[in-house]
């Protein structure tokens, strides 16, 4: 074999390669960890929250310290939701039996004409049991004591207050009140991930001090999507104040545990 | 100690530690629970005597106290019409399920009483939650003055406030600000100043030259404006206290626009001294001289984020016609906001949020040219229209309390100034003579 023909070449004994190595393998680690700088050219970002640079009209993000013009309760009496007691097997109307004709004075006609008239029994609906009296969570009707019950657009739901020793919840109605609505305005829904239609609840427990300001924020229950869980603590980190306790209660400060129903 | 005794020693500790935690009140409530607007019922107040003085001042009282919570937005009032008969004027003559049940049907009762006894006024307020037997009383104030019919709407305006606070969610009521605007009345153009609802309206300055683009401070004591001096635009500032001009540096070119920080700490202001009309920040004193903005094209009507102090909102005209942009009050990562049309006067909401400023989105030759109030959540850049009546709706300002806009409309034949809620709704003019324009809101 003649000199020079082996299959790997021979490295050049110059100190030199070995630099030149170490700075192949720096640049390759720095374009690894800072490759994400290099700009590359993007599509629009169609329909995305940052807008693509431009204005987009748009019904207004809800924290103008306004309250919303929410559609009116619906009437808590005449409305087609379930009442407390359960419901009867739904029974399905009889089909009316079809008109029979006068009779003509030809026989032959009246033996087809009742073949026809036969009822069709319909089969006896049950509804899925529901083997306890429980009324299903947010589908009961008014209900007397300190809960309440609201029709708001397509959601419906109902709360219900519980106090340590006392029931601040229906003793100060107008403070819980108080609470959701600033809560509702300043709750930024474009925040969410816009590919999320519909997630579970996220509980958000926090603290009212005497003056009204929320502290000690925190997720008690996760809805499984981090940019709702975040926007829901958002909500909340934008308050400044929700209004001094009121006089009567005596603790130093009330905890509240709120759910956000996110549906797109 | 041996084992059990530690262990012993262990569990008491936890235990007593635990019996002296207190049991916690919780609230627990979500969203999507509907969140209505509180109808309150507002009887008028009973004047506690007969005589004519009583009387009158009882009145002027209820029908203050009636429109300054009717203008806050987040009432629902019970029109009078429902109330039941028999005006209650102390707690025992209150009957809950009169105002509970329907007709009135309201969650909250506002009532009292008004005596003028030896030349002072005396009211006392109470507000009730008539939804609540057991403890109805949110409120019970007492005030008392000299009588007098300005102080019987001083004390109404105090009263509303306290209630709005009570029930709007810790943000203070609006009944006790003041609007200054430009008023062409007197014949030339001078600052003048008004209550929130237009009444008491009195001028201020007296430059008999033209005096534009009032900014008052945070705490109340000086306006600063833009007036003609030796045939230059200076920034001027009048001291509310003293009651005369103080001293302000002044620049060579047009100076124009001032605009307050939150804190009161700094101005910003659009200058021409170096040729070209850009953003200046100055500190109160007058030192601390800084430039913002560099660019060719007029940069004007500067307007700062209150709840940051770290960014000014203003117009500039560097790609043609004037735009929206913001920046941070150290000159960088400018940001345009609007995308086409002819956007100007810009104005920062109080939580930070949102702009509001006057756009013609179709401008041009063929267009239809309308300018209309606009409000623009700055994160995201979206926009509502609040005004669509096609005139000329321009330099909107917006109230301490974030809830209402006031603007000049030409809508009614002259520029007059008007104010709506930020949602568009309920607009009402203010002014009525003469020429009105550039309305300024006061801080607080």
């Amino acid at each position: 074999m003649a000199a020079g023909t082996d299959i790997f070449p021979q490295e050049r004994s110059s100190g030199l390669s070995w630099i030149g190595s170490v700075g192949l393998h720096a640049a390759l680690f720095a374009l690894a960890v800072f490759g994400y700088l290099i700009p590359s050219g993007r599509g629009e970002n169609w329909g995305g929250t940052d807008g693509g640079g431009g204005a987009i009209s748009a019904t207004l993000v809800t924290s103008i310290p306004l309250p919303n013009a929410q559609p009116e309760a619906k009437n808590v009496l005449a409305n087609d939701s379930k009442g407390l007691s359960q419901s009867q097997p739904k029974e399905t109307p009889k089909e009316e039996p079809e008109a029979i004709p006068i009779p003509a004075r030809d026989t032959k006609q009246q033996g087809k004409q009742k073949t026809s008239a036969v009822k069709k029994t319909p089969p006896m609906q049950v509804t899925k049991a529901e083997p306890e009296n429980i009324v299903p969570y947010g589908q009961g009707g008014p209900v007397s004591g300190p809960y309440g019950s609201f029709a708001s657009g397509a959601t419906k739901g109902g709360f219900g207050f519980q106090g340590g020793n006392g029931d601040f919840g229906s003793l100060y109605a107008y403070y819980v009140d108080i609470v959701r609505r600033k809560v509702s305005e300043n709750w930024l829904k474009y925040e969410v991930d816009p590919r999320i239609t519909e997630a579970r609840r996220v509980y958000i427990d926090f603290d009212i001090n005497r003056s009204g300001q929320p502290s000690n924020i925190r997720v008690a229950q996760s809805s499984g999507i981090p940019s709702l869980d975040q926007s829901a603590v958002r909500a909340l980190q934008r308050i400044d104040t929700f209004g001094p306790l009121p006089t009567g209660y005596t603790g130093n400060y009330v905890s509240v545990e709120f759910w956000f129903d996110y549906r797109r | 100690m041996n084992r059990f005794a530690r262990l012993f020693w262990t569990l008491a500790l936890f235990t007593s530690l635990g019996a002296q935690l207190p049991a916690q009140d919780w609230i627990r409530t979500g969203t999507g629970l509907g969140v209505e607007k509180i109808r309150l019922a507002v009887p008028d107040f009973k004047a506690a005597a007969t005589d004519a003085d009583t009387k009158r001042l009882a009145t002027a009282f209820s029908v203050t106290l009636w429109n300054d919570l009717q203008a806050a937005g987040i009432f629902d009032m019970v029109s009078p019409s429902f109330y039941p008969l028999g005006i209650p004027g102390a707690p025992q003559d209150v009957n809950l399920s009169h105002w509970s049940d329907p007709p009135p049907n309201a969650n909250m009762l506002v009532f009292g009483n008004a005596l003028v006894q030896g030349g002072s006024l005396a009211v006392q307020g109470w507000l009730y939650d008539v939804k609540n037997p057991q403890s109805p009383q949110v409120l019970g104030k007492q005030y008392r003055e000299s009588a007098s019919e300005d102080n019987a709407r001083t004390i109404a305006h105090r009263f509303a406030d306290e209630i709005i606070f009570r029930l709007g969610g810790g943000i203070p009521g609006i009944a006790e600000s003041k609007i200054f605007f430009v008023s062409k009345r007197s014949g030339t153009k001078e600052i003048w100043q008004m209550d929130y609802d237009g009444s008491n309206q009195k001028q201020i300055t007296r430059v008999s030259t033209m005096a534009l683009s009032p900014h008052v401070s945070p705490d109340g004591s000086r306006v600063a404006f833009s007036a003609v001096s030796n045939a230059e635009w200076e920034i001027m500032m009048y001291s509310l206290e003293l009651n005369r001009l103080v001293s302000f540096p002044r620049y060579q070119g047009a100076n124009l626009s001032p605009a307050w920080s939150s804190d009161g700490k700094y101005l910003a202001f659009s200058s021409s001294r170096s040729g070209d009309a850009e953003i200046y920040t100055i500190d109160v004193a007058g030192g601390d001289l800084r430039r913002i903005t560099d660019s060719r094209g007029p940069d004007v009507s500067p307007t700062w984020n209150p709840k940051t102090n770290a960014q000014i909102a203003f117009v500039s005209g560097r790609t043609g016609l004037p735009q929206i942009y913001t920046v941070s009050s150290d000159g960088t990562n400018l940001v345009r906001m609007t995308d086409q049309g002819y956007a100007v006067s810009p104005s920062w909401s109080p939580n930070g949020q949102f702009l509001v400023f006057a756009w013609v989105r179709n401008y041009g030759p063929g267009a239809p040219g309308a300018s209309d109030i606009y409000v623009m959540d700055v994160a995201s850049k979206q926009w509502v229209q609040l005004t669509h009546d096609g005139g000329r709706n321009d330099f909107p300002s917006w109230s301490p309390d974030g809830r209402h806009v006031v603007f000049q409309s030409n809508r009614s034949g002259r520029t007059q100034i008007w104010s709506m809620l930020a949602d568009g709704t309920q607009v009402r003019q203010l002014t009525n003579q003469g020429e009105n324009t550039q309305p300024n809101w006061s801080f607080k």
